[in-house]
């Protein structure tokens, strides 16, 4: 499967990429949302996992703009942020589940491979 | 004994005036010569006006008071008189009833109110500080809460990507691992969790304070929450040799609530108990219904809790120092804080009865329909 992945910390990424890759993935990287749109344009990945607070375009704007460009974009929110009212706000933009740093692997794969099922 | 009397009203630390109806002064007690300086011949027999300050007569318009107090014969019940040099005064007029009844005299009374209204002034200064630092206390209160948030949002990356190695290393996912390795693999991998939860508390503490604690409302069975929360610690109880116990009364109604908070709630308060009771005691869990609400009660057979430390254990950061509970490395004293805020969330009660020695016995309510 093809995984974008949105954080803006390095070890996050590469923790991701290490986990997805283990298990047959293809991952791509972006570091805020400005390049996460780029990326999806060019990419265009089955799933993507996306960061909250990023710098120049945060998580909620850009999964916005993810749907705007495919409507049948798959984005996972994976944040740090436990603020209540948020997940709401990443559903009404358009991402399909929310997943809360720390979090396990399996639930991850989970939540990943049961959109990306649907995709096909 | 007449004498006597004298004596006392001339020690009055006040000033008594007798005038009558002419507005001439009859008598004046030691008091008034020694706070105005003038001699008993130039008080004596003269009229108010002449002997009084232009300045007080005009600010008190004392002569129509009087006046009013003799013709009514009701006492003016005083005010207050700003005198220049930074002086107070309080003055009372009183009628002087005759033996007939007939009232052709008054008493003025004044007191010199200076040092007491410095003092009302101290107080008042003192309570706006008290009020200012009460407010910067508070906003300290808010940017230590928002420290609180961010640090614990802050250390969720780094353990984000701690986690997800240590579950690549389990899922064997980097190679096969010797015995050594993975037994020092599990040490790493309890004080994560352990890291994990201290940061989860301490997010709730916060969210608590700032009052973005939010409960989800649906249909659950307390019991089968107690239940699962001592299935969960009941390897750590077995390490201790305690045995724990549940009676539950049959057909308890469903409450709404949250699932996991109310789970919280009891794990925080089963793992104190696990902790603070010695090898092989009991830790028992009560469930029954008291009509509107449903009753828990844990108890223990622990240490027990000193009185003056029983309200505070539901403060935040108390982790017992100096007092009947032992400092305790892994916690941060935000348990029963947090247990507190999830209990009061869903519109209950939580406290605890115990006995130091004997053991604790927590009790916490939540309402159902």
């Amino acid at each position: 499967m093809k995984v974008l992945v949105v954080d803006d910390a390095p070890f996050i990424l590469k923790a991701i990429r290490d986990i997805l890759e283990a298990y047959g993935n293809e991952v791509f990287e972006a570091v805020n949302g400005e390049e996460a749109l780029s990326v999806f344009q060019e990419a265009r990945p089955d799933v993507v996992l996306m960061d909250i607070l990023m710098p120049k375009l945060d998580g909620v704007g850009a999964t916005r703009k993810i749907m705007e460009i495919d409507s049948q974009a798959k984005v996972i929110v994976v944040t740090a942020v436990g603020k209540h009212g948020l997940e709401k706000d990443c559903m009404a933009a358009g991402a399909r589940d929310f997943i809360v740093k720390p979090f396990k692997t399996k639930d991850l794969l989970k939540a990943i491979n049961s959109l990306g099922e649907n995709n096909r | 004994m007449r004498a006597y009397q004298q004596d006392i009203i001339e020690a009055i630390p006040s000033t008594i005036i007798v005038v009558d109806r002419g507005m001439e002064i009859l008598y004046s007690n030691r008091n008034y010569y020694v706070k105005s300086g003038k001699k008993e011949r130039e008080v004596i027999g003269e009229r108010l006006s002449r002997v009084f300050a232009p300045i007080l007569m005009e600010r008190t318009r004392i002569d129509d008071k009087i006046r009013d107090v003799l013709s009514t014969g009701i006492p003016f019940d005083g005010a207050q008189l700003r005198y220049p040099g930074g002086f107070f005064f309080f003055y009372k007029i009183y009628p002087l009833k005759e033996a007939g009844g007939a009232v052709n005299k008054a008493v003025i009374f004044m007191e010199d109110i200076t040092e007491l209204t410095r003092l009302e002034e101290e107080l008042r200064d003192s309570y706006i500080k008290l009020e200012n630092a009460n407010a910067e206390l508070k906003e300290n209160d808010v940017i230590k809460s928002e420290f609180i948030s961010t640090a614990s949002h802050e250390l969720r990356t780094p353990l984000t990507v701690m986690n997800s190695y240590l579950e690549m290393f389990e899922d064997g996912l980097l190679g096969e691992l010797n015995e050594v390795q993975k037994e020092k693999l599990q040490v790493m991998r309890s004080q994560t969790d352990h890291m994990i939860r201290l940061v989860e508390d301490m997010l709730d503490t916060s969210r608590l304070e700032s009052r973005r604690f939010k409960i989800q409302r649906r249909e659950l069975q307390v019991e089968e929450i107690a239940r699962t929360a001592i299935e969960d610690l009941s390897r750590l109880a077995g390490l201790r040799e305690h045995t724990m116990s549940l009676t539950a009364v049959e057909g308890l109604p469903r409450v709404k609530g949250d699932e996991q908070r109310i789970k919280q709630v009891f794990s925080n308060l089963l793992t104190n108990a696990i902790k603070y009771t010695p090898n092989k005691g009991s830790i028992d869990v009560k469930i029954e219904d008291l009509g509107g609400t449903i009753s828990v009660v844990i108890s223990d057979t622990g240490v027990g809790i000193a009185k003056k430390d029983q309200e505070k254990i539901f403060e935040k950061f108390f982790t017992g120092g100096g007092s009947s509970l032992t400092r305790d490395a892994g916690r941060m004293g935000l348990g029963l804080a947090i247990a507190k805020g999830i209990v009061e969330a869903h519109g209950g009660r939580i406290w605890v009865e115990s006995e130091v020695g004997k053991g604790s016995t927590f009790h916490f309510t939540i309402p159902h329909d």
